[in-house]
């Protein structure tokens, strides 16, 4: 298999503090599609992310990163926003946030907004059923 | 129809032949669902009976079982998952019930949603982005329509602000938003309060726009505060709503997700061995329980579900991360679907459940009753 030079550097990361957010689109698939549809995971599996932050690990908007706490390890797909937020990033609710740690149904500063790193990453988005690999 | 893809309860939604009139997204989502789940048990399909007896034979053997959920069961179905749980010594956690034992202590004002159309001119949303979660709460209720008191609708009879950590689609089409950071929630809360007592705040937040705030709200004659899962924690939005009282007239209205859950927190209030927390916290941590029953609640979806270890019972209309992982999954009908009954709206009123559709699904409460009858 054929290596590329970047392969042997280690991707940029920066921190941020993670907030979730509901999401009607998501709920609609979601209760159409089922949670294990594609469609639902294209919506849940994202992270909106500051274009000065993207900037600084080097991704662009629809690259994927993963994104480290303490409590997991998961990767999502960047979006970049619309707005200025830098050092924020907005994930909608569910598995792929709640692996993280980040949820808004224990209403505690440490889960509505959670610390991790974020960087690029090379592996693919895992599977609602893969997120926790129980 | 009644429709239950939320707490408002909308009872306006006319079920056509291939169309369903009137219904948000969520709504239309819900009633024309269709991802259903088998009996499972062990992730292997499971005839029906064996699957509820399977579930009674752990719950009897579980020394420390935890009950989660409830908020999207009819408050039928919730009183037999009560029974249930005394009868095996299982603890229930509904989270984000608390604030409605406040409500219903009566330790902050409350009205109705029909009031909130008719006499509101400073609506709140506080930690809360109905758009994406109540949808037909600002058109029906909350904000464009046209009420008693207020003929003009939002256009000049009402104010509507967004006190939030992001900036929502809610916040979009609000008067004034402010994104406030999750950790410094309670410094925005006392700074708008010392702007309230017409002192100067002392905040790193912007004075000037919290005094603009303060000015606003105590200008309210009747404000609604509606308060959701991002809002400060529950004694906090008790302190504004004391300070807010002081000098004006201001409501609270919970924004949580579940149609039912409103009904659930009142029928565990002041129950033995309720810690007056509305089941969110105390008791038996998820990773310490042996046995955990969810009962139409996507658990695993829902929370930080690292470490729990304990067996798992799913009893759920449709097919989630929970009951794909569960020791046992049992389907059942769902409420204001294929199941009637009744729920309570989020304000309090008691809402009659219609069935939608026939189907031979056996809804919550009956699976719960038939569990109760074995163990």
């Amino acid at each position: 298999m054929k290596m590329e030079f970047g392969e042997f550097l280690a991707a940029p990361e920066c921190s941020i503090m993670i907030i979730t957010y509901p999401d009607i689109f998501r709920t609609e698939v979601g209760l159409k599609h089922g949670k294990f549809s594609r469609e639902y995971q294209e919506l849940s599996a994202v992270i909106v992310l500051d274009s000065g932050d993207m900037a600084k690990i080097e991704v662009n908007d629809g690259d994927l990163v993963e994104i480290k706490s303490e409590t997991g390890v998961v990767v999502v797909r960047a979006k970049e926003s619309e707005k200025e937020h830098q050092g924020i990033g907005y994930m909608p609710e569910g598995a792929w946030a709640n692996v993280l740690g980040a949820s808004p149904a224990t209403p505690l500063a440490s889960t509505l907004a959670l610390s991790v790193k974020v960087g690029r990453s090379r592996q693919e988005i895992p599977a609602i059923e893969e997120v926790y690999r129980r | 129809m009644v429709c239950t893809g939320c707490a408002l309860l909308c009872d306006d939604v006319e079920i056509g032949k291939n169309d369903c009139r009137h219904a948000c997204r969520i709504g239309d989502a819900h009633i024309t669902s269709t991802n259903q789940i088998g009996a499972m048990v062990d992730r292997s399909p499971y005839d029906m009976d064996a699957a509820i007896e399977r579930a009674a034979e752990i719950l009897v053997s579980a020394e420390k079982p935890v009950f989660v959920g409830f908020g999207n069961s009819v408050t039928e179905a919730q009183a037999t998952g009560i029974e249930l749980a005394e009868k095996v010594g299982a603890e229930i956690k509904t989270f984000r019930t608390g604030i409605f034992d406040d409500i219903l202590d009566g330790r902050v004002k409350t009205c109705t949603l029909p009031e909130v159309r008719d006499y509101a001119d400073v609506i709140v949303f506080l930690g809360c982005d109905p758009m994406n979660t109540h949808p037909r709460l600002l058109s029906k209720y909350a904000y464009y329509p046209r009420g008693e008191k207020r003929q003009h609708g939002w256009e000049t009879d009402r104010i509507a602000i967004t006190i939030d950590l992001r900036f929502s689609h809610t916040a979009s089409i609000c008067k004034e938003a402010y994104t406030i950071d999750p950790h410094r929630q309670i410094e925005f809360v006392d700074a708008l309060m010392d702007a309230l007592s017409n002192k100067v705040p002392k905040t790193t937040y912007d004075k000037k726009r919290i005094l603009k705030l303060a000015g606003t709200l105590k200008k309210a004659e009747f404000g609604v505060i509606f308060a959701g899962t991002s809002a400060p924690p529950r004694d906090v939005i008790v302190r504004l709503m004391d300070r807010l009282n002081e000098s004006s007239d201001f409501r609270l209205l919970p924004l949580a997700p579940g149609y039912n859950l409103r009904s659930i927190a009142e029928q565990l209030r002041n129950r033995p061995g309720d810690d007056g927390r509305g089941g969110n916290g105390g008791g038996t941590n998820l990773q310490e329980a042996d046995c955990i029953l969810c009962l139409g609640f996507d658990l695993m979806n829902s929370l930080p579900a690292h470490g729990i270890n304990g067996k798992m019972i799913v009893i759920d209309p449709s097919e989630t991360l929970t009951s794909r992982y569960a020791d046992v999954a049992i389907p059942c009908a769902a409420g204001g679907i294929d199941c009637a009954g009744s729920a309570v709206r989020m304000d309090g009123e008691t809402v009659e459940i219609p069935i939608i559709r026939e189907s031979e699904r056996l809804s919550d409460g009956v699976i719960l009753k038939r569990i109760l009858e074995v163990v």
